[in-house]
Parts: C-alpha cells; structure tokens; sequence
C-alpha cells in the first residue's frame, strides 16, 4: 500500500520528465528536418563537391551507434575546447543524427516525384531552387509523411539516450525516483507506458494529417 | 475566338510569313552515352510558321524539341534564336520564350489550375498576382475552361488537363510553341478538343513546332512537315506533297504504315 501511494507521488515528477521528452524531440526534428531537407537534395546532386559530402554524412551518421555519437558531442568535444551543457549537447547529436535518415527519406520523396514535374516547371522558366521549394518539396512531402512520423516516433524513443548525459528527460526521471523508491519494476514499467501513450498518441497525429493532406 | 478574329488573325499570320527566321537548327547532335540520336538536324523556322515533325518513334523527334528549350544538353552543332546562340542566353530567360507542351501534361497535381497558371508569370517575371489572375481567366477562357479555374488537375478529363497546360505555357507569353505529342496520352475521343485550341494558336499566328501522329491536323494546318528518322531530317516539305507524293522510300514506308 505505502509502495502504491510513493508510486502515485512519484507520477507528477514523470510528467515533467515526459514534458521534457517531447520538447527535446520537438527540438531535434526540427534541426533534423532542415538538415535533412539540405542534405537529401545534396544527395541528389550532380556536383561531386555537393554530394559526396552528404553521402558521406548519412553513411556516417547512420553507420554509428547513436550512444556512441552522444558521447562523443558531451564527453569529446570538451578535449577540443568546445563545451556543451547536457541540454544542447542532446539536442544537437539527436539532430544530427535524424538530419541523416531524414535526408534519406526526403531524398526517397524528392525521386519519387516524376521528372515530368520538374521538366514542366523548368521549360516555364522557374530556375532550380524555385522548382524545388514550389513544386517538388510540397509534392514529396505529401509522399514522406508516414516515413517522417516513424522518424518522429523512433526520435521519441532514441531520446532516451540522452538520460546517460545527465538530461532530465522521461527515463532520467525515472531513474531518480527509482533511486528514492527502490520501485524498479512499476517505476520502469510505468516509463514505457507513458513512451507508448506518446508514440501512439503521434502516429495518430500523423496518421490524422496525413489524411487531411490526402484530401486537399 | 470568334470568326471575325479569326480572318484578321489569318491575315497577320499572312504578314508574318514575312521570311524571318526566328530558329535556326545547325548540325545538330545529340548522344545519350554511346548512342547518337540526333546525327546532325538542320531546320530552319520562320516566325508564325506551324512545322508538324514527323517520324517513326525512337527517331529523334522529342529530344530534338526537347534541346531547343534546353532540358537536354547537345553534344554538337548549334541553335540559334533570333540569330543569337541559345548558349548566350540565360536558360531561365530562353526558356520563359519558348512555351513547352508535353504529353503527359505534367500540371501540377497540388495546385488547381490558377496556382498553376499564375505560379510562373508571378515567381519569374515578378506579375502581379490581380494582373496574372486577370490573364490566367483571359486565357481559361479561350481554351474554353473558365469554369474550371479552381479545379485540380485529378478532377479533369486528359483533354481538358492538356488544354490548361496550353493555357499554362501561354501565360509567359512565348515566341514559340513547343507541342511533343500533345494528344499521344488521350482517349481517341478528347483528342479534338486539344487539336482545336492547337488550331486555334497557329491560326492567331504563333510560331510552332508540333510532334504528333496526329496526319489530319498535320495536313489541315501545318505550313511544312518534317520527316525526322535514324536521327536526320529525311525530307521536309509542304504538308500536300509529303503527305501526297513523298520522295523518300523511307518516308513513304513511314506514311503507309500510319495511314493505313
């Protein structure tokens, strides 16, 4: 009984830790959308100098355990006199890290718009950034939509890696009040079930617009 | 366009054959890695000239239009516009010169047919968006779809869809018109529709250069035809003795074959 009423005590601190969650995976999508928009038509470029970076960057990025590339922002970095507080530091190796499977899909979305897209705009005299920013983009994002919110999800989940920085998101949250409570198992269980209400409650957001769009 | 209209546009368009050349197609080349699909072109194109080109597919006839506004590179040769190389012009400004129609139509599916009539006229030549508007209904209209001026492009017939796209190209107010298989794409029975607006154009004396199969309009209305095969011109003449008495085995062979 006392275990029960320390567990719904320790709730309040939970929804600040998933709060934190959401906004630290708010943050890195947005720098991962942008990064990645740039980088997947990077990928699609005929210039070298464009687009063996950007492969390079995804191979890289994707080639290597996200834990690994924390670690590498919050505890490497320092050597080389660039210091990062556990905050910025997550939101920076998370957004990189999404930039490079966005830039895959976007560069998945941009291919799967036919040519003739970009013929007929170009034959009307719009140069190449406009095409893409006016015609191609708004198309292929229609089409990304369901890739890009599984990304949104796996970021959800992927942010907890950020707990090992000393980020209070969910899981460190979690972790505190287990350190106090001793309550391992509800405490963790209780810390999926709210990862799952927020995975779910986005893939019906996505799944929701994604029918609005379907319709427009 | 109204019958009165049309006789003054026949006489302009009289006017116009005044022998001024406004392309000129000089040996051209054109290879896809190893393969030479364009072995030297030569064409000549007087201002308000309609040309009909031609031809067995795979000859050349698409990729020869396709180079004159430039979405493919050539490997040799030369055009020229009004005398000047197209490679001294900036390829967005050659292109707002030169209309482009293409067979699949390629409206943009996001926008309904004003977004996509006004978007060039408005992020190229910086119009203002009331002036497009006004030119986009001026235009609707006279492809007969003012009524489908807030549609999207999924909810028009193919005829009715390659007529907007007409209409899109003409909204940059072009010098030339450039048809590749206009009418290729559509059921047998919305062909007409699109062959008049065509029709309609060349009679108000705009300069164009059509591919089609399409031997009616090529014989009603074309001022010459051009038989492109194997890459080269083959023979070019007036519609009633190409399509009568050609000289060519080769043009011949092609005739019977899409006559028959």
């Amino acid at each position: 009984m006392e275990a029960l009423i320390e567990l719904l005590k320790s709730f309040p601190f939970l929804f600040v830790g998933a709060w934190e969650t959401l906004k630290l995976t708010a943050f890195s999508v947005g720098i991962g959308l942008i990064l990645g928009t740039f980088i997947g038509m990077g990928r699609l470029s005929k210039i070298k100098l464009i687009n063996y970076p950007c492969t390079a960057y995804v191979e890289f990025l994707r080639g290597t355990p996200l834990l690994v590339q924390i670690s590498i922002i919050y505890f490497g970095l320092p050597q080389l006199g660039i210091q990062l507080a556990p905050y910025p530091a997550a939101i920076t190796a998370l957004g990189l890290n999404s930039g490079a499977y966005i830039a895959e899909i976007v560069r998945a979305g941009i291919q799967s718009i036919p040519r003739g897209q970009y013929e007929a705009a170009r034959s009307l005299g719009l140069t190449h950034w406009q095409t893409m920013r006016y015609i191609i983009l708004p198309q292929a994002f229609r089409n990304i939509l369901p890739a890009l919110g599984n990304e949104f999800i796996t970021l959800t989940k992927d942010s907890s890696l950020a707990s090992v920085i000393g980020v209070s998101e969910l899981m460190r949250s979690g972790q505190f009040i287990i350190s106090r409570t001793f309550q391992t198992f509800s405490i963790y269980f209780g810390i999926a079930f709210i990862y799952f209400i927020m995975t779910f409650v986005i893939s019906r957001i996505v799944r929701y617009i994604e029918r609005r769009m379907a319709t427009a | 366009m109204n019958t009165n209209n049309g006789s003054i546009n026949e006489m302009s368009k009289l006017n116009n054959s005044s022998e001024k050349i406004i392309i000129k197609i000089e040996n051209l080349v054109k290879r896809f890695g190893k393969l030479e699909v364009l072995k030297g072109i030569n064409l000549l194109v007087k201002k308000g000239e309609t040309i009909v080109i031609i031809g067995p597919s795979g000859g050349g006839k698409s990729t020869l239009l396709r180079c004159i506004n430039k979405l493919e590179e050539y490997q040799g040769g030369k055009i020229y516009l009004d005398g000047v190389d197209i490679d001294k012009y900036d390829v967005n400004q050659l292109r707002t010169r030169i209309g482009m129609v293409f067979q699949q139509f390629n409206l943009f599916p996001h926008m309904n047919v004003l977004e996509n009539l006004i978007l060039a006229p408005t992020k190229v030549k910086k119009m203002p968006r009331e002036q497009a508007i006004e030119k986009a209904k001026a235009l609707l209209s006279r492809v007969g779809l003012l009524d489908k001026i807030d549609a999207y492009p999924e909810q028009l017939s193919g005829g009715q869809k390659q007529r907007v796209a007409i209409a899109r190209a003409l909204m940059m107010d072009p010098e030339i018109m450039l048809f590749d298989e206009p009418t290729s794409a559509l059921d047998p029975e919305l062909v007409g529709e699109v062959l008049d607006v065509m029709k309609d154009l060349a009679r108000s004396g705009m300069t164009m250069l059509v591919v089609t199969h399409e031997m009616g309009f090529a014989r009603d209305v074309a001022d010459r035809i051009v038989f492109i095969s194997q890459g080269v011109v083959e023979e070019e003449g007036p519609p009633e003795e190409i399509l009568r008495n050609p000289k060519k085995p080769r043009t011949r062979e092609f005739l019977r074959r899409i006559l028959e």
